[in-house]
């Protein structure tokens, strides 16, 4: 493995009695990155990350992180990497801010001012109970509780699922931050935005497998851009070779293209006149709705 | 919409998914029950064995703080009315507590009853579902066990009406439950005051009897109006209305008290705390999660000493009422001293067993704080699974064990300043005797909770082996390697030079060995699975 590499994994299987979690993983992130970990529910993105936790023993495959062994390194490995988990729990009758200070002191203390800062840009009130906290004031106790320390590896479990879009924006914000001192980040995630603007590479999961890994750009060249086009003569269908899953209502059509083939695209269109003329790159969504689809197996293994 | 619209339906969907909780209570009430029936002619066939049953019970009176006043134990069903009764009553009270507060204060701290609440459902249907539960469960409970003794040979009446005071405890402690499920603002505060209270006219049940009080100590306490039923020896039935009206007037407070809390609150508002934190250890954060619980207990070891060591102090008073055991001392077959360091053994030994009980608390909070998804963020924290487990550990082994001495010293101290041969460093000494069994019932289950995590039950294994062999045993005339699986068997008595006393070793090496595994278990499995 690389020196680059914060996380590698490589053929990685965990087992719940007969139910196979996870099936062969390999994941691999690059140190100073935001590596996107997307995929549907139950796909296995909390077990892969509890196994890079040592909270679960894999049944095989390797897993490095920070170039040790979850499991044995324990104590060295958990000094530099914080985590935020997918459900936030706190203590009912402790506050957050002895809940903060208490979890960041098990891994070895916490920066006191960005501490206090973390507190005043997310709006949290420290001194309320656990019990009296709602989903998205207790995740903003488990984020303050982790980017308030200064650790080289955050691991972050659908951090965002109860924020409101306010403080997904100071999320973003501070994320962007902690990229830039040069720490790595794995993001667990179900919004596709957050994915979109912080991610510098996407993993996404099915069946407790990798289905597509690589950067936005990668991904998106493997789904087929939208052509929508009002056209001044009916067109022959022969004419049309570069275009897929043609489909004509008189002269206004819907098609498809591949990414690298647009522009043989248009130049096929062009003769029988543009009246008007839209093109969409794949969205996210679409991407992903691709990916998630139970047999979506063929598209996505090229 | 009335208050109680949607009961009928939920009652029935309670029924059917948390109905087979009940089923343990009834099985151990109609085994406690129906077992005295067969046991007792087998094991005590003619007059003499019945007699020397009489005065063992006589001889030893920490026995009757639990069984109860022993009114007639020559038949087979007065003695299964000493044997059941008080207890029968008990395991069925703590059902009812624990379906209701399940039903309730469970529900609301698991998030369940909002999804219930905000259906069609009447302000009071999720409380009387619950109470519903209870009271069918109790009911069942009675009826079983009371069908099922007569099936094996009880007289009928007396069977029945046995059975008829289980279910009655059963009634007023739902009631009960009822009322601290809308104090407590959880639903472990909501259950320990219940439970409290169950343990505290428990108490007082048994020494009102042995110590002779009052009339007024016994009609006072729900618990006395069980045992004045008599089953076998005169047959009461009127004391069970008295039940019924208790049921009825504490359901009723609880419903008004229901309609004017908050949901999800209790009578105490939380006030802000503070903003920074000083817990830094692991070992800090156990001590805080459990405060509460370590402060109650301790109070209840400081009273238990206190009312154990008044009974101490009056140990010859009440054994010389006994004619039985006056006239083996008259014989001059044993002495006033011997029988007083074998009641101290056995007074000190129930101290152990159930100062055990908030060890295994501890161990089972160390399971439910994993299931609750608390222990992830703390074990993400540099720490060793290792250090996480044995600061709980400490801490299982550490409370019943200050509590044993805690309720010992007050044992000591007032035993000695009554004239009955007792010295405060004799009686001192058999409370530090006591603890290494308490540590091996723990052990028990730190082992079940480093290992298999998923049968957590288990846990309370050692506790009942204990209980039940310890004080029931004696009454089936087991034999000695059975009575040795309690740990509380090896005990010495300290004041006899000749006891054996390498059993204390014997079972430390066992304590030792569910440490072990306990570690090895937990170290090695996954965390919240």
């Amino acid at each position: 493995m690389s020196a680059d590499t914060v996380i590698d994994v490589q053929g990685l299987t965990k087992s719940f009695g007969r139910f196979r979690a996870l099936n062969g993983l390999d994941l691999q992130v690059e140190k100073g990155q935001v590596h996107g970990f997307l995929g549907p529910n139950g796909a296995g993105k909390s077990t892969t990350i509890r196994v890079l936790l040592g909270l679960l023993r894999a049944d095989g495959g390797s897993t490095k992180v920070l170039g040790g062994d979850p499991w044995r390194d324990v104590v060295d490995l958990h000094r530099r990497l914080a985590y935020v988990p997918g459900d936030v729990s706190l203590w009912p009758g402790m506050t957050g801010g002895e809940a903060i200070d208490l979890l960041g002191s098990l891994r070895g203390g916490l920066d006191e001012k960005r501490r206090d800062e973390l507190i005043e840009r997310f709006e949290l009130d420290p001194t309320k109970r656990g019990r009296q906290y709602s989903k998205g004031n207790r995740q903003k106790v488990a984020i303050v509780a982790a980017l308030a320390s200064d650790v080289e590896l955050f691991i972050l479990d659908e951090p965002t699922s109860g924020l409101d879009p306010l403080m997904e924006n100071v999320f973003q914000e501070v994320i962007g931050e902690v990229k830039q001192r040069g720490a790595s980040v794995l993001l667990s995630s179900h919004i596709l935005a957050e994915a979109e603007s912080l991610a510098d590479r996407l993993s996404i999961i099915r069946d407790g497998r990798i289905v597509e890994t690589g950067t936005l750009a990668d991904l998106r060249g493997h789904v087929r851009t939208s052509i929508r086009a009002t056209l001044e003569r009916v067109p022959a269908r022969a004419a049309l070779a570069d275009l897929h899953d043609v489909h004509l209502d008189g002269t206004r059509l819907t098609a498809t293209a591949d990414a690298g083939k647009i522009g043989d695209a248009m130049t096929q269109l062009a003769p029988f006149g543009l009246a008007a003329l839209t093109v969409e790159p794949p969205s996210l969504e679409s991407l992903f709705l691709r990916m998630y689809e139970p047999d979506a197996d063929a598209a996505a293994t090229p | 919409m009335s208050a109680l619209s949607g009961t009928a339906p939920l009652l029935r969907a309670t029924v059917r998914h948390d109905g087979r909780s009940f089923a343990p209570w009834v099985l151990i009430a109609t085994f406690l029950s129906a077992s005295s029936v067969l046991v007792y002619p087998w094991v005590f066939p003619d007059e003499q064995d019945r007699t020397g049953l009489a005065t063992a019970i006589g001889a030893n009176p920490a026995l009757g703080i639990i069984f109860g006043p022993a009114f007639d134990i020559s038949t087979t069903d007065g003695f299964n009315a000493w044997r059941s009764l008080a207890l029968g009553g008990f395991l069925t009270a703590l059902g009812a507590i624990f379906a209701v507060t399940k039903a309730t204060r469970g529900q609301e701290d698991s998030g369940q009853a909002e999804l219930l609440a905000s259906g069609v459902l009447g302000r009071g249907s999720r409380l009387l579902a619950g109470v519903g539960l209870a009271l069918i469960g109790s009911l069942a409970v009675g009826v079983v066990s009371g069908v099922v003794t007569g099936l094996c040979g009880g007289g009928w009446e007396a069977s029945m009406l046995l059975a008829a005071t289980f279910t009655a405890s059963g009634w007023m402690f739902a009631a009960v439950a009822a009322i601290t499920a809308q104090l407590g603002s959880d639903a472990r505060t909501a259950s320990s005051l219940a439970v409290g209270t169950l343990a505290v006219l428990f108490l007082l049940r048994g020494f009102a009897y042995s110590m002779d009080a009052p009339q007024w100590t016994i009609w006072a306490n729900p618990l006395g109006w069980m045992t004045e039923t008599r089953p076998a020896n005169g047959d009461h039935w009127w004391p069970l209305l008295y039940a019924v009206v208790f049921t009825v007037v504490a359901l009723a407070i609880a419903f008004a008290l229901q309609a004017r809390r908050d949901f999800g609150q209790g009578a105490i508002a939380p006030r802000p705390g503070p903003a920074h934190g000083r817990i830094r250890s692991t070992l800090r954060l156990a001590l805080r999660l459990n405060t509460g619980q370590i402060i109650t207990w301790l109070i209840a070891f400081a009273g238990l000493g206190v009312v154990f060591g008044y009974f101490t102090m009056s140990i010859h008073d009440i054994l010389g009422k006994d004619s039985a055991v006056s006239a083996i001392l008259a014989a001059g077959a044993t002495t006033p001293d011997e029988l007083t360091s074998a009641f101290l053994v056995t007074i000190l030994s129930l101290v152990g067993i159930i100062a055990s009980i908030p060890g295994v608390q501890f161990m089972l909070k160390v399971r439910s704080e994993e299931m609750e998804d608390r222990v992830e963020p703390v074990l993400v924290g540099a720490i060793r699974r290792q250090r996480y487990y044995v600061s709980n550990v400490l801490l299982a082994l550490a409370l019943p064990a200050i509590s044993v001495l805690l309720a010992g010293l007050v044992i000591a101290a007032l035993a000695s300043t009554a004239d009955i041969g007792v010295e405060f460093g004799d009686a001192f000494a058999q409370a530090v005797a006591t603890v290494p069994a308490v540590w091996t019932v723990v052990a028990v289950s730190v082992a079940v909770i480093g290992i298999r995590p998923q049968v957590s039950l288990a846990a309370w294994i050692g506790v009942l082996a204990s209980f039940v062999l310890t004080l029931l045993g004696p009454t089936f005339k087991l034999w000695d390697w059975v009575l040795a699986i309690s740990p509380f068997w090896h005990i010495p008595n300290v004041t006899d030079s000749s006891a054996d006393r390498t059993g204390l070793g014997w079972i430390s090496l066992v304590t030792l060995f569910f440490l072990v595994v306990g570690f090895a278990g937990f170290r090695r499995r996954d965390i919240a699975v």
